[in-house]
């Protein structure tokens, strides 16, 4: 047998023993990018602007968790939560764990939406002059609205004690760069957090276009405004900021109260862009977003888990000839031994109406009527106007009592319960604003009423305290 | 042990000399203890021009020999060498034995060892002890044979995940899985399923090619893997042909598998009994909160009767219908397995050719695992100093696959449907839930499981070809250099579609498909220089050195579409909407030098010493290169003057190790901060998804090893013991960052643990001669604990498990139960909070927020072990393995649902929730059924059970027939089996089976849940095997 003995084979294999070398160690992602190569230019910031649009839309922030968490703790009497998501039942229940998934879900999904929002407005000197107020507006809007929930969830109510002392939410305004000391931060007051809300609506509201595809618009910052100036009860602006956008002429109301939750593929479902009464909307489509009113709402034919099943007295609440009333239904109309069910959300990419018209016309009869003015309507006019729009019987005297829930009253508070109900989380904002007692088995300003901060947060931020009502004895 | 393995060479290296030349020397080389033949023993001359061949099944050869030569050279393994000078024409040589573990070739990280001089700690399992248990991969079939290893399944579904931890887990939140490598090149072991529960990617190897396992335990034995070592290695060398005539070999086994146990739930009467007093307890609690006044309004608002009907599927009489839905998720599994190789060689090429053919059905309804499989190892000698060789596997792997345990849809869950419900709707005819019998998509209770067996598919079909190539070069004397390049190459495809029937599990009315391509390229290039010798007598000296390169390369692409035409259009090429698609690629590698020098005087004092440098992609900028170096000595007391007379006494050898090992299995790209794309209505956005973290690096494992190894009456009776200390710091942790920050964590090295056990192994050859019997034993302890993570409390979504300084990984931490109230059956917690006098507050509460969480268990067994026991007997084999595990808890996360005391949900509820709190005084853990009040339901001990058990994992009766009679019709071997899996189980576990993780959640934190997870199957087969 031959030898292999070669000289050259030899330093070959040298060559390959020590060939390997470093530029092999420099592999660059392929399906995210450096963040230093993120946000260089116009299109960059505008990249991330839709970014936070995308995490407004997540299921536990404006997908509809954001709404109808609050809801669940205050319905005890109107549904039942017949599912088993342990994290709902607690809500259902009004004994909420801190370490509640949903609640922690908010809460991470909300900062998700601030880093965002903060990562744009800390470039705005790379958008061109003509977007820039644009961007900003938009930004801004993101972060006020957000701001506004957490204080509502998170802290106690505007009315509950006194919220320049009452612990609201950390206010952060700087994107994250790197984990430094300046992280970890401390809870704000519950009026500061409304602050930074006001602050940031009210410059969106200035810098935002009037008309902006189906991202937010001027009104849309506007109409917030009212929603927060309501709970705060400053009814003077709130009247004044609904009366912006009614006045605007922007918006219509739909010719018909089931037109706002559009549905034509039934359970082939198709998505609709917003309505001509949508305000400010959460676009859902099949491929981006969720909606997850449908998900606990709407029942399995309709892509639905159907976990909320509403009682079937609910509907008392409308007289005869309220068309508001159909939207409430049994899933087989013809037996009444099946399942009752809002059917608002039966549209699984349906937009989650953020706010729309009617709340608007709502907000200013309330706050027009607790002010004691006529802002652009009188209170009876405004509500009316929703009611004739429902087909239901004008009524002739409105007042601000506590909601009856009974067919035709007086109350706006139960023509917002009639209009709106499910849809933005006022069960509990309503109850807590008007001191209703009890919200379900609690009085109005009960700790259980108020979401625990994450304990995963609480573990990981040595700043953050806990809500009273939450810590271990 | 050494007869086992005599017979281990006799099956698989037999051959008979087909080469003698006229002018021969001959003889016949037998065992000097009993005068049997030695077949396979390598005769050589010795001079400078050696000649060489080996002895024929009845232990003859003959050679030519050249001019002048004097000595003959007589090696076989296991005995000792012996030259012999040539008197005549015919030369017969009596071999003695040799104490087997010390010649013993033992395969170690780029090179062999005798296991006699091995310093680092090495459990070697040989293939032919595993081969054809009637299971689907090799780690199911290693478990209980190897101390130190512990190897879990997830739950009983065909092909899914399996965690092997050797020596306890090293790391939190980086990879924990050993390190495979297969005949010198690593295997991907990337999980690449796409349902939310992992596959094991090694079930595309056919175990029954492989020759040998070898487990690198300690840091002697593992560093030269540097920072991938961490977790330990297997090693695993396929089967080689051997130099002479062809064997052939066939195996062929058949049998069926079912659930190994059943869990009982509660039958028609028992479960509406439940539900109504579930009724009554909601309605007491309404009354009591105020929503109603009376209790007569409150039992009309929480009434259940109409909703029995609806869920009896109309039927007003509810309990006419008792359906056991728990026998329903499961069906007869029949399994077939072909085996057929071919081996053998010349004197410059030697071959393995072999096949398999493998057809399992699970035991759940619609899970089904088949493996097609070729293997060719081949090995030619080029010149004389020359070989290059190729070893090639090439697998086709195909899962029908099911829904993870989270799902609606995965068998199992159907045990919550309630028992009035049928199986077959009278009202339609079709399975409860089909449309259109289901117009609302809530009949049953919830989608039912078996709607998907027809009509929905997940099917995962492998591609995989791993093999090498490699030229050994004897450069001079006593240098050799070898090269070898391999490539792991993965295609994945995974098809899955659910027809319009199953609208109600997936929202999808007309159809969903889904199709994932997902390919991995690993290549490996080694090249190393080993240099071996003894100079004068005494002093053995073994150096290699080289590098090694590896590359990986994951490509993917995904879409998905709904609207099909109808159900018999079932590729998303059919689907009107393509609702969403996608293509991902991901790469590392890893740049490394490394080197080992073992040195050995008068085999007595041993003294090895290794390093290696590992630079990888996946680390920080800051921190790219790493450097392992291990050291060891051992002392071979028993070669000792004053030991050498102690004739009992075989081998007594003192080891002790000390090394460092590293840990790289995080993402490809941790250390980067990174912005991901994230769209709005069609509209192109960015997100920021990862902070940075440059200095980011492997974790670092110092590991401690002292052993002792023994062996008495000619090592008849052997053992090993080990103590090891594993300190394991910088580790790569998801750690909690303030969510404040839009982000939840960063990757740091942050935290320190250890594992601390033990190990000892005993083989014990306790009948020999006509009737065989030996006994192998093995037992470990590891203790691991977490002992700084900064305070921080992990969570990786389990309900309870977590990790704690001052605890192990994964411990069970929350809330501990305490009953029912005997007062008004509310769940009551320990309150738990340290008094002033440091002790805790056994005072209890019905408010889990008031309640301290406190340690409640580990979630890993502190011992497992196992013993096999073999007996021969005229041809007759049996064997059986018992494995054990012991000392950790099991947390039922289902029982929120199936344990509830119908509290939460209508689940149908086990049998010992009719233990209710039923009126004041009743003392029970159950509290009072309260109808979606969530009394007791919440994460608590109250779900934490036992997971301590025996199982008698394997048996296997055999029967060889004599050769005497197979040499008439020329035939070499035929044995007929049975085997047996899963036989049976001792346990206090309450749910199916103790060898469970949830699949969906099972991460290195999550450890021992339980949640609908199928039971092992318990298989029977009987086979064939044949050797021409």
């Amino acid at each position: 047998m031959k030898k292999f003995n070669n000289i050259y084979i030899g330093a070959l294999g040298a060559l390959l023993m020590f060939s390997a070398c470093n530029k092999q160690l420099d592999l660059n992602p392929h399906q995210s990018i450096d963040q230093n190569k993120a946000i260089l230019t116009a299109q960059d910031v505008q990249s991330t602007l839709v970014g936070a649009y995308n995490r407004m839309g997540l299921s536990d922030l404006y997908g509809g968790g954001v709404f109808v968490y609050p809801d669940l703790m205050a319905t005890q009497t109107d549904v039942s939560f017949n599912g088993t998501f342990q994290g709902l039942t607690q809500m259902a229940d009004q004994a909420i764990l801190i370490d509640n998934t949903f609640v922690s879900g908010t809460w991470q999904d909300a900062y998700q939406v601030i880093n965002q929002t903060n990562n744009v407005l800390a470039n705005l000197s790379k958008v061109a002059s003509g977007d820039k107020d644009r961007t900003e507006g938009e930004a801004k809007f993101l972060r006020g609205l957000v701001y506004f929930d957490l204080a509502r969830l998170f802290g106690k109510d505007w009315n509950d004690g006194d919220p320049n002392t009452n612990p609201g939410v950390p206010i952060v305004l700087t994107p994250t760069v790197a984990l430094g000391p300046d992280s970890y931060v401390a809870r704000a007051t519950v009026a500061a957090t409304y602050a930074q809300a006001i602050a940031d609506l009210t410059d969106a509201e200035a810098k935002m276009p009037e008309t902006n595809s189906f991202y937010a618009t001027k009104y849309s910052a506007a109409a917030i405004l009212a929603r927060l100036y309501l709970q705060q009860g400053n009814y003077a602006k709130a009247a004044t900021e609904a009366n912006t956008v009614i006045a605007s002429g922007a918006f219509e109301l739909n010719t018909n109260y089931a037109a706002e939750f559009p549905n034509p593929g039934g359970v082939n479902p198709v998505h609709i862009d917003n309505t001509p009464e949508d305000v400010f909307a959460i676009q859902v489509t099949s491929q981006q977003g969720t909606n997850s009113l449908n998900t606990y709402y709407a029942s399995k034919t309709y892509a639905g888990r159907g976990d909320i099943h509403v009682n079937d007295n609910f509907t008392d609440i409308y007289g005869a000839t309220d068309t508001r009333a159909a939207l409430y239904q049994y899933d087989d109309p013809t037996d009444n031994t099946t399942t009752f069910r809002c059917r608002k959300f039966d549209n699984s990419i349906g937009n989650v109406h953020v706010i729309r018209l009617a709340e608007l016309y709502l907000i200013r009869a309330e706050s027009n009527f607790r002010n004691g003015s006529s802002i652009g309507a009188t209170p009876l006019a405004d509500v009316n106007t929703i009611r004739a729009r429902a087909k239901a019987t004008p009524l002739t005297a409105v007042n601000v009592d506590a909601p009856t829930q009974l067919a035709d009253s007086k109350s706006i508070l139960d023509e917002r319960i009639r209009e709106l109900a499910f849809e933005g989380g006022f069960f509990l904002h309503d109850g807590k604003r008007i001191q209703q007692s009890p919200i379900g088995a609690v009085p109005y300003n009960s700790n259980k009423l108020v979401f625990p901060i994450p304990k995963q947060d609480i573990n990981a931020n040595p700043k953050l305290k806990q809500n009273p009502g939450y810590g271990a004895e | 042990m050494k007869k086992n393995l005599l017979s281990f060479f006799l099956l698989f290296f037999c051959f008979s000399l087909a080469y003698g030349q006229s002018r021969a020397i001959k003889g016949k080389v037998t065992d000097q203890k009993d005068g049997s033949p030695l077949p396979g023993v390598t005769v050589t001359t010795k001079g400078a021009a050696p000649a060489g061949t080996q002895t024929d099944l009845n232990g003859l050869y003959s050679l030519t020999v050249p001019a002048g030569t004097k000595t003959l050279v007589f090696k076989y393994i296991g005995y000792k060498e012996s030259d012999l000078p040539i008197t005549g024409n015919t030369l017969d040589a009596q071999l003695e034995t040799d104490p087997k573990q010390l010649t013993e070739v033992v395969v170690v990280g780029y090179g062999t060892q005798k296991r006699g001089s091995l310093t680092g700690s090495i459990a070697s399992v040989s293939g032919k002890d595993v081969a054809e248990t009637p299971v689907t991969t090799f780690e199911q079939a290693l478990q209980g044979k190897a101390a130190g290893v512990n190897i879990q399944a997830q739950g009983g579904k065909l092909g899914q995940g399996i965690t092997i931890s050797i020596r306890g887990q090293s790391s939190i939140s980086a990879g924990t899985q050993p390190l495979v490598v297969i005949d010198g090149i690593i295997v991907n072991q990337t999980d690449l399923s796409s349902n939310g529960a992992t596959s094991n990617p090694l079930a595309d190897i056919n175990f029954n090619d492989i020759e040998s396992y070898q487990i690198l335990k300690d840091a002697a034995a593992t560093a030269i893997y540097g920072a991938r070592a961490s977790n330990g290695v297997v090693l695993i060398t396929t089967k080689k042909g051997k130099t002479g005539n062809a064997k052939i070999n066939f195996n062929a086994q058949f049998g069926s598998s079912a659930p190994s146990r059943h869990r009982q739930f509660l039958n028609s009467d028992q479960w509406l009994k439940i539900e109504q007093r579930a009724v009554v307890g909601a309605a007491t609690q309404d009354v009591l909160n105020g929503y109603f006044d009376t209790m007569a309004d409150a039992l009309a608002y929480e009434n259940d009767d109409s909703y029995f009907t609806f869920l009896a599927a109309g039927n007003s009489k509810w309990n006419q219908t008792n359906t056991d839905w728990e026998k329903q998720a499961f069906q007869s599994a029949p399994q077939q397995q072909y085996d057929l190789n071919v081996s053998g060689g010349s004197d410059k090429t030697t071959y393995f050719i072999g096949m398999q053919a493998l057809n399992q059905t699970g035991i759940l309804k619609g899970n089904k695992f088949q493996r097609y499989s070729g293997r060719v190892n081949i090995d030619t000698k080029v010149f004389s100093n020359l070989d290059v060789g190729m070893n090639l596997n090439f697998t086709h792997s195909y899962n029908q696959r099911l829904s993870n345990d989270d799902q609606f849809s995965t068998p199992l869950q159907i045990v919550a449907l309630s028992p009035i419900t049928p199986v077959i709707d009278p009202r339609t005819g079709l399975i409860s839930g089909t449309p259109p019998g289901d117009h609302d998509g809530s009949y049953p209770l919830y989608y039912n499981a078996l709607i998907n067996v027809k009509n929905a598919y997940y099917h995962t079909n492998v591609y995989r070809t791993l093999g090498n190539v490699f030229a050994n070069w004897d450069i001079v004397k006593h240098l050799t250099f070898r090269s070898e390049f391999g490539i792991d190459q993965t295609n994945q495809n995974e098809d899955s579609y659910f027809n319009s029937l199953t609208a109600a599990d997936t929202g999808t009315p007309n159809g969903f498909g889904e199709n994932t391509n997902t390919s991995i390229v690993h290549y490996t290039v080694n090249n190393f220089i080993t240099y071996k010798n003894i100079f004068s007598q005494d002093h053995s000296l073994d150096i290699t050195g080289g590098t090694s390169y590896e590359y990986s390369n994951l490509l993917g692409n995904d879409v998905q579409g709904k609207q099909f035409p109808s159900d018999s259009y079932k590729k998303v090429a059919s689907a009107a909407l393509i609702s969403g698609g996608s293509s991902t690629q991901s790469e590392y590698s890893f740049v490394s030098y490394f080197a080992r020098a073992n040195y050995a005087f008068k085999s007595k004092y041993l003294l090895s010493a290794s390093v290696r440098d590992d630079a990888s992609s996946r680390f920080g900028a800051n921190n790219r290169y790493g450097v392992f170096p291990a050291a060891s000595v051992g002392w071979m007391m028993s070669q000792e003057s004053f030991l050498k007379n102690w004739q009992s006494l075989s081998e007594l050898k003192l080891r002790a190790s000390y090394g460092l090992t590293g840990n790289a299995e995080i993402g490809d790209y941790s250390s980067l901060g990174l912005f991901t794309s994230a769209g709005y209505n069609g509209l192109a956005g960015q997100r920021f998804t990862q902070l940075a973290n440059p200095n980011l690096k492997w974790e670092k494992t110092a590991q401690l090893d002292l052993g002792v190894d023994f062996g008495f009456f000619n090592n008849r009776f052997s053992g090993t013991f080990d103590y090891y200390k594993k300190n394991t710091r910088d580790l790569l942790l998801n750690v909690n960052i303030p969510e404040t920050m839009g982000i939840a964590f960063q990757t740091q090295n942050l935290g320190k643990l250890y594992n601390r056990g033990f190990e000892l192994t005993l083989a014990s050859d306790n009948f020999v001669g006509k009737f065989k019997w030996n006994t192998s034993f093995n037992v470990s302890y590891n203790l691991n604990k977490v002992t700084y993570t900064n305070g921080q409390i992990i969570d990786d979504g389990a309900d309870l498990n977590r990790v704690i300084e001052g605890q192990e990984i994964g411990v069970f931490y929350g809330h501990e139960f305490a009953g029912a109230d005997p007062k008004n059956g509310d769940a009551l917690y320990y309150l738990n909070n340290i008094q002033a006098d440091g002790t805790r507050n056994r005072a209890t509460t019905n408010d889990p927020n008031k309640a301290t969480e406190v340690p409640l268990g580990n979630p890993t067994p502190r011992y497992t072990g196992g013993i096999t026991n073999t007996f021969n007997y005229m041809g007759f084999d049996l064997s059986f393995t018992f494995y054990g595990a012991f000392g950790n808890k099991i947390y039922n996360a289902a029982g929120q649902y199936m344990s509830s005391s119908a509290s939460n949900g209508l689940d149908n509820q086990t049998l010992d929730q009719l233990n209710y709190w039923n009126k004041p005084g009743d003392i029970t853990q159950v509290p009072e059924p309260r109808q979606f009040y969530a009394n007791g339901t919440d994460p608590s001990s109250r779900y934490l059970s036992s997971g301590s058990y025996v199982r008698l994992k394997t048996v296997t009766l055999g029967y060889t027939f004599s050769p005497d009679l197979l040499k008439k019709v020329k035939i070499d071997k035929v044995r007929i089996f049975m085997n047996a899996y899963n036989l049976f189980l001792i346990t206090k576990y309450k749910g199916w089976d103790p060898e469970v993780n949830a699949d969906f959640q099972a991460t290195n934190i999550n450890l021992s849940n339980d949640f609908y997870s199928a039971p092992q199957p318990r298989t029977i087969t009987f086979g064939l095997n044949v050797g021409l």
